[in-house]
């Protein structure tokens, strides 16, 4: 996707991340950052940090069933930030151990999910 | 954001003593003979958590859970009448399990082993050559019912074909309370599930004490605890007969991270929005006998059961309650990182309850102690025992009858 856009106006910065973390379903969005490596979680998160709340600011313009396809993978790039917000801010180097416990709890369910 | 409950009050000595403060005995959170004792004693006779009427939403809809501690898999149907009923899973005529689906919506269930095809009030409606048994009154052959009402809408059944007490009267006055919580308005949840090598005491005691923030989520329980509350213990706790609250305490400076910020944020406006501001009561964390948990704060409404499996082993389900789908791409953010949150914190605690399990099974203790803050344990285990002690006078009665 060299050159191309992929995400709305404004979110270029972001579109190096988009293939491995802008993905459908909270389990698999948990199991990416489950299977990160640092470097990876670092620099998403330090990419997406000032981006999220003009992203979701912008996002929230339209009801969720109105979203372009493009602004759709923005979302599911969010989603995806949120996983490694927690894992960079909250845990620190302390995620590899963190990321063997987490396998343990099986998410069944999320409203992301379900419709849109 | 919350209402800060920044005071912290040490149960009295007067108040741990009404529970007693001596050692606890061990074997009963891992041998087997207690849990069978508790299986007869407590889990076929009171109310349990099986899941939310959003799980049922329309005439036609069904849910199928096991209750693997009776050795039963319940139907909850919810009839064209508007009425919610449960049934045992078991098909009248040789006892095969009627439905392997866990919900769905459907007229009528069929047996896939002779036909044999119920309506949703439990009647056998149909029964390929009936003519051929000897029985006559097909009324006699309707799936066996199991007790099952609804409170905030939170679905519980007891198995005594004769519950002692109503799901209200069993309550009490926390019914009131729980009614007043988003869970009662709630029609979607996120969900997560885990297996352990845990006693369900075992399991279940180590989400009613703080003590262990400190050394088990060093990191995840960042805002729990601060300078004058290092160990995050609760502001109050509440015995309530055979259940228990706690509010939970509030860092009144809890140095929360930017993106905790942007997502809690989120969380309070959707609140707001969804009818449920932040209240002085969202700090309270009930414990209903014997395995369910409900948070009441907005931001992290969660229910947690924990159900037995076996007298080491146990299953746990966590719920994040939500009112209404997705509004908007902030409010999906938030709820995707709010259950993200709990998560990384459950998370943490299995490991550490395995090794308690291990240590307890290996029989080198007779005795374990609970201090001060950790009196909902020691609450937890006095209405076990209370229960315990009960059933066996009774059957020691009925053997000298």
């Amino acid at each position: 996707m060299s050159g191309a856009t992929s995400l709305p106006a404004g979110f270029e910065a972001l579109e190096p991340f988009v293939a491995d973390w802008a993905l459908k379903g909270m389990a698999r969005r948990a199991e990416r950052r489950e299977t990160s490596s640092e470097a990876e979680r670092v620099a998403f998160f330090t990419a997406a940090k000032d981006l999220a709340g003009p992203a979701l600011a912008r996002l929230d313009e339209k009801p969720l069933a109105g979203l372009d396809e493009k602004e759709r993978r923005l979302m599911d790039l969010m989603l995806g930030f949120a996983h490694v917000a927690l894992a960079v801010e909250m845990q620190g180097d302390d995620e590899p151990k963190h990321a063997r416990a987490a396998r343990h709890l099986r998410i069944t369910r999320a409203p992301a999910d379900v419709g849109f | 954001m919350n209402v800060h409950v920044s005071h912290y009050m040490q149960p009295t000595r007067e108040a741990a003593a009404e529970l007693g403060t001596g050692p606890i005995p061990a074997a009963p959170y891992y041998r087997e003979e207690f849990f069978e004792l508790e299986r007869e004693a407590i889990f076929k006779r009171v109310w349990l958590n099986i899941g939310h009427v959003c799980e049922i939403p329309e005439p036609g809809s069904f849910i199928v859970r096991p209750l693997e501690v009776a050795r039963a898999s319940i139907l909850i149907t919810h009839g064209k009448d508007g009425r919610i009923r449960a049934f045992h899973n078991v098909c009248t005529h040789r006892g095969t399990q009627l439905t392997k689906e866990p919900c769905g919506k459907r007229a009528s269930f069929t047996c896939p082993y002779h036909g044999w095809t119920f309506n949703y009030d439990g009647e056998l409606r149909a029964a390929p050559d009936f003519d051929r048994f000897f029985v006559d009154d097909k009324a006699a052959l309707a799936l066996p019912p199991v007790a099952v009402d609804v409170c905030a809408g939170l679905l519980f059944v007891n198995l005594d074909p004769h519950p002692q007490q109503g799901l209200r009267e069993y309550l009490g006055p926390l019914a009131e309370q729980l009614e007043a919580r988003a869970v009662a308005k709630a029609t979607t949840f996120s969900e997560y599930v885990y297996e352990i090598e845990g006693n369900w005491k075992v399991t279940y005691d180590n989400f009613q004490e703080n003590y262990h923030l400190r050394f088990v989520h060093p990191r995840s329980g960042h805002g729990a605890a601060g300078p004058e509350n290092p160990f995050g213990y609760p502001a109050r706790y509440g015995l309530h007969g055979l259940h228990r609250t706690q509010t939970i305490w509030t860092n009144p400076d809890p140095q929360p991270r930017p993106m905790q910020v942007l997502a809690f944020g989120a969380g309070t406006r959707s609140s707001i929005e969804r009818g449920f501001p932040p209240t002085a009561n969202d700090r309270e964390y009930f414990g209903l006998f014997p395995n369910f948990f409900l948070l009441s704060n907005p931001n992290q409404h969660f229910s947690h059961t924990v159900y037995p499996l076996s007298a080491s082993r146990s299953r746990g389900v966590i719920r994040l309650y939500w009112i209404g789908d997705d509004s908007k791409a902030s409010e999906r953010f938030f709820r995707e990182y709010s259950t993200a949150t709990a998560r990384d914190v459950h998370c943490e605690d299995v490991a550490i309850i395995e090794a308690v399990q291990r240590g307890l099974n290996s029989g080198a203790l007779e005795q374990i102690h609970y201090q001060a803050n950790e009196v909902l344990c020691r609450h937890l285990f006095k209405g076990v025992s209370e229960m315990v002690q009960a059933y066996q006078a009774d059957n020691a009665q009925k053997g000298a009858a």
